[in-house]
């Protein structure tokens, strides 16, 4: 708590340029030149990198990735975090996909959504109005979501998704995929929501100082149940896009999908410590992770090093924004 | 360490009805559990069963032991399942070379105590949030692992160890020894040392404590070491048990400790919490996890059970007070 | 242990036409009374082909009159929960395991346990080794992978480029199956391969890997899938970027999608790996040894190589498949 307001303070001490703090800035032009570097360097590298069908490949990855993460992000922005994104993901993919195959398109798309906001809206109720701490609310609602998805689906895997459906995964509108379409749609949407909306900067407010977010009589539950609701969604959202893109829904589907979501999170920028970052960080994000798991597929990397690269490049994008923040030793502990 | 030991035992001192508002929703829930268990299975309450809980809860109690002094920092380390498989595979890979067994533990306990200092030195001299400096911990240990076996189990170790599983002393499988051991140790130095004071206190007053010019950072740092350390020991035990290591064999646990200690009645916030309540937490998971499986409950719902049982346990602490 | 098509396609439908009802409980464990208990294990709940066993298995134990538990995981495919399965499930005392462990090595001292606690063992799918067992019943994973390899290289002219995707690396079953691979293109000098990466035996990761590969080589002659889910993904990638068709995929497993595929043209071929009758095998073979049958040491079911020329023929689900019949597949051992 002395620890958001001393930063608070800080950040206001400081000059700013474009409506960012410094270290805020550093945070957008480091990120926006990492990705500079590694498109550089990758083509370069592989001349297979730099072509059309290349960066499609890309941006298609990162897409569902994104609506994971900007969901989380929200959650993060709070200092919380939802640890149930994607066995919700499954439960809400398999859902959706055994309806639509059952020949009810439009039921079937409610009843995937509707399952990721139920489950978002139990993290929202558990963690705000019954006061659990919201990395165990969500740790057990990832146990029953991917139990109830594991009762839903006996170990079938739904196969053969109608073409109209598999549109908003593999379809393209004019030379640009769905998928990326619907990232940026999100992205846009999300960016109006946190930055021009007063429910946007409650969200901030509650992150950065939730006394003081309660004391201006800010309704702060309500509030905090929204966000883990939105998570619930944008995590059904992202099964949706995925389950069109594979044409295939099974329980694993929302397996090893949780820490590149929190790193696509961090690596955007976004503070674990609630109240400084966006989604527009997010999108970035996403989009260096999945160049870089490209680039290491391109150049014919074993995969084993992959979650170790994964999880270098989160400790020195976060180390980066701590040393230039100057907040070294300034920081607390709550994670 | 049988499964309803510890409950009569809180409850006998005096002010026991301070203690029983003031016991975490584990302990309810164990002995709710064990008295429905007896009941309803001719198995639960048999010294072969539950010497089983006990065995099947060694590995978790002793991670779950240095993740409550690091949740007592108001810190939490994601990393110790990937460095316990780590230091498994480079103690398995050791031994099957020819090694003396206690200079292959003594590596183990190097590169457990090494990722400690990383993530404390992050976490305590940067100012990283924990989540994060650990989370980067876990890819690079559980990739170094999987390089260096290639995904495979390291197998043919020497005949001893799996003595450290098989083996009876006094009537004791020695994993349990193992656990108490560390049990004693950590009780040790949480309650009677500066080790201990300074964990208690980083968490909450972190900011007012290095202020004050004392070396909270130093604490915090050997708090991650620590953890760090046990899980190299765990990852003794783990092997034992396998009688073969495996680089992803730890993969998952560190999320189980956490709902341990929690279960356990540590709080993440203010230092609150203790060493006593992450072994009732530890055995009501093994316990539940047990039962669910005697009871012959269908693995499907068995994963929304657990994580409904989770949830409803903390909901009550939370409800009542226990860990604002 | 090579038989043509054609011959054992009429020994399964001759198996179905008289599934085995004729044995009556007479031995020892029958003997009491009471109905034996075995416990049934598979790897997950998650993956198709362990419901298929599950079905296989729950054939032979209503055909037999047992009953049956079903033991898996929660967390699929994990090693230290399997182990604390085994170890409860010995504290249950069930007539008998057929057993297949996630880690075929490191399952092996609690196996042992069961084997101290006097359990019989039907080991079944992954074979182990240094535990006491009544019989094994799988398939050769390396000679399956490389009959296919060998079917598919023979349809290229011997000559192409290949690009092998792996399963789980340190799963035994995709190291047996890329044994299997390595020897057939050893057999087939005009044949390169282009890369070899691992896909994780599921669809996403392996159709995100072969996308990436797809953007390295613009011509892929064929594909070897270490199974038929990452098969059927590549398919999909192939068709999503405008070159299906052009490219063989084979697969291993029979799974109703590839088969699918295979009938539509869009997918070139795959072995049987039958989950479902490696465990009809398995409970029956536990059952016989119960009564105090002799069983054999090793049981394994046959290569059978699905095509587009006998795709029509092929059961689409479990539920529908034939029973194989014991007589046939283990009886002449």
């Amino acid at each position: 708590m002395t620890m958001q307001l001393a930063r608070a303070n800080g950040a206001m001490a400081r000059p700013e340029l474009l409506g960012l703090s410094p270290d805020r800035l550093f945070v957008v032009v480091s990120r926006l030149v990492a990705l500079t570097l590694l498109v550089v360097t990758l083509s370069i590298l592989s001349p297979h990198f730099l072509t059309w069908s290349n960066l499609i490949n890309v941006v298609r990855h990162a897409a569902p990735l994104f609506l994971l993460s900007a969901g989380l992000t929200l959650v993060v922005l709070t200092a919380g975090i939802d640890l149930s994104v994607g066995a919700v993901l499954g439960l809400s993919g398999c859902i959706a996909a055994s309806l639509i195959t059952g020949g009810d398109p439009v039921l079937g798309i409610a009843a995937g959504l509707g399952a990721g906001l139920a489950c978002g809206l139990v993290n929202g109720a558990l963690v705000s109005y019954a006061g659990v701490p919201s990395f165990i609310a969500t740790y057990g609602m990832m146990w029953i979501a991917n139990g109830l998805a594991y009762v839903f689906m006996q170990g079938e895997v739904i196969y053969g998704l109608p073409a109209e459906f598999r549109l908003i995964g593999a379809g393209f509108l004019g030379p640009i995929p769905m998928p990326v379409l619907i990232m940026f749609g999100t992205l846009a949407a999300l960016h109006v929501l946190l930055h021009r909306t007063p429910l946007g900067r409650g969200i901030y407010a509650i992150g950065g100082n939730p006394v003081a977010a309660r004391l201006s009589g800010m309704p702060v539950h309500r509030r905090l149940v929204f966000v883990y609701a939105m998570s619930g969604l944008m995590a059904s959202f992202a099964a949706l896009v995925v389950v069109a893109r594979t044409n295939a829904a099974d329980v694993s589907l929302g397996e090893e999908q949780l820490l590149p979501a929190i790193a696509a999170v961090c690596l955007g920028g976004t503070s674990l410590f609630g109240g400084v970052g966006g989604v527009t960080g997010t999108a970035v994000g996403a989009l260096i992770l999945a160049l870089v798991l490209n680039g290491m597929n391109l150049l014919g990397v074993n995969t084993f090093w992959q979650a170790g690269v994964l999880g270098f490049i989160i400790l020195v994008s976060v180390f980066a924004d701590q040393i230039v923040g100057g907040r070294i030793g300034r920081a607390g502990g709550a994670t | 360490m049988s499964a309803t030991g510890a409950h009569p035992q809180l409850v006998k001192r005096s002010r026991a009805l301070q203690l029983l508002a003031e016991l975490p929703g584990a302990a309810y829930l164990l002995a709710f559990m064990s008295v429905m268990l007896t009941l309803a299975t001719p198995e639960f309450f048999s010294v072969a069963n539950l010497t089983n809980v006990a065995l099947q809860v060694s590995v978790l109690s002793i991670v779950a032991f240095g993740m409550t002094l690091v949740i007592l920092t108001e810190g939490i380390d994601l990393s110790l399942g990937p460095v316990l498989g780590l230091c498994g595979v480079v103690m398995g890979l050791l031994l099957v070379g020819g090694w003396p067994p206690l200079l292959a533990i003594g590596v183990a306990l190097v590169i457990g105590a090494a990722f400690g200092t990383l993530n404390g030195t992050l976490v305590a001299y940067v100012g990283m949030p924990p989540f994060i400096v650990t989370l980067g911990a876990f890819g690079i240990a559980m990739s170094i692992a999987m390089v260096l076996t290639q995904g495979n189990s390291v197998t043919g170790l020497p005949e001893y160890v799996r003595l450290f599983n098989d083996g009876v002393l006094l009537g004791i499988p020695v994993p349990i020894w193992a656990t108490a051991a560390c049990f004693a140790l950590t009780y040790v130095l949480l309650y009677h040392t500066k080790f201990g004071r300074y964990t208690f206190a980083i968490g909450g007053n972190r900011q007012a404590l290095i202020l004050s010019g004392s070396p909270a950072r130093f604490y915090q740092v050997l708090v991650y070491v620590y953890a760090g350390g046990l899980a190299a020991i765990a990852s003794f035990i783990m092997t034992a048990r396998m009688n073969a290591a495996h680089p992803t064999i730890g993969v998952g646990l560190e999320f189980d400790a956490i709902a341990a200690v929690i279960l356990g009645g540590t709080s993440f916030e203010k230092g609150r919490g203790g060493i006593i309540g992450t072994v009732v937490g530890a055995l009501a998971v093994g316990v539940l996890r047990n039962g669910l499986n005697l009871m012959g409950v269908s693995t499907e719902w068995q994963v929304a059970v657990v994580g409904l049982v989770i949830i409803l346990a903390v909901s009550l602490d939370s409800l009542r007070g226990l860990n604002q | 242990m090579t038989i043509s098509r054609r011959q054992f396609t009429a020994g399964t439908l001759a198996a179905g036409a008289a599934t085995a009802l004729g044995t009556l409980p007479s031995g020892s464990a029958f003997a009491q009374g009471s109905k034996p208990t075995i416990a049934f294990f598979v790897k997950n709940v998650t993956n198709p082909f362990w419901k298929a066993c599950r079905i296989g298995a729950e054939k032979a134990a209503k055909e037999l009159g047992i009953n049956m538990e079903v033991v898996a995981p929660t967390k699929p495919d994990n090693i230290e929960e399997q182990t604390r399965l085994v170890e409860d499930w010995i504290v249950k005392k069930p007539d008998a395991f057929v057993f297949v462990p996630v880690d075929y090595k490191a399952l092996v001292p609690s196996v042992q346990k069961a084997n101290k606690a006097g359990i019989p063992i039907i080991n079944y799918n992954n074979k182990m080794t240094d535990i006491e067992k009544v019989t094994f019943i799988g398939s050769d994973d390396a000679l399956f992978e490389y009959e296919i390899c060998k079917y598919l290289f023979n349809s290229m002219g011997g000559k192409g480029k290949v690009v092998h995707i792996d399963g789980v690396p340190a799963a035994i079953t995709a190291q047996m199956r890329k044994k299997g691979f390595e020897r057939a293109v050893k057999e087939f000098p005009g044949i390169e391969v282009l890369a070899s990466q691992p896909g994780q035996y599921r669809r996403l990761p392996a159709s995100q890997v072969f996308e990436n590969l797809m953007q390295r080589f613009p011509e892929i002659d064929a594909v070897v899938s270490a199974n038929d889910d990452m098969a059927v993904g590549i398919v999909e990638a192939l068709y999503a970027a405008g070159r299906g068709g052009k490219t063989k995929v084979v697969g291993i497993d029979g799974i109703p999608d590839a088969i699918q595929a295979i009938a539509e043209g869009k997918m070139f071929a795959t072995v049987d790996f039958s989950g479902h009758d490696q465990s009809y095998l398995a409970v029956q073979a536990a059952v016989r040894h119960l009564k105090g049958e002799k069983v054999p040491a090793e049981i394994l079911l046959p290569v059978f190589i699905i095509d587009k020329s006998n795709v029509g023929k092929v059961a689409k689900t479990p539920e529908e498949r034939a029973v194989p019949s014991w007589d046939k597949v283990a009886g002449k051992a």
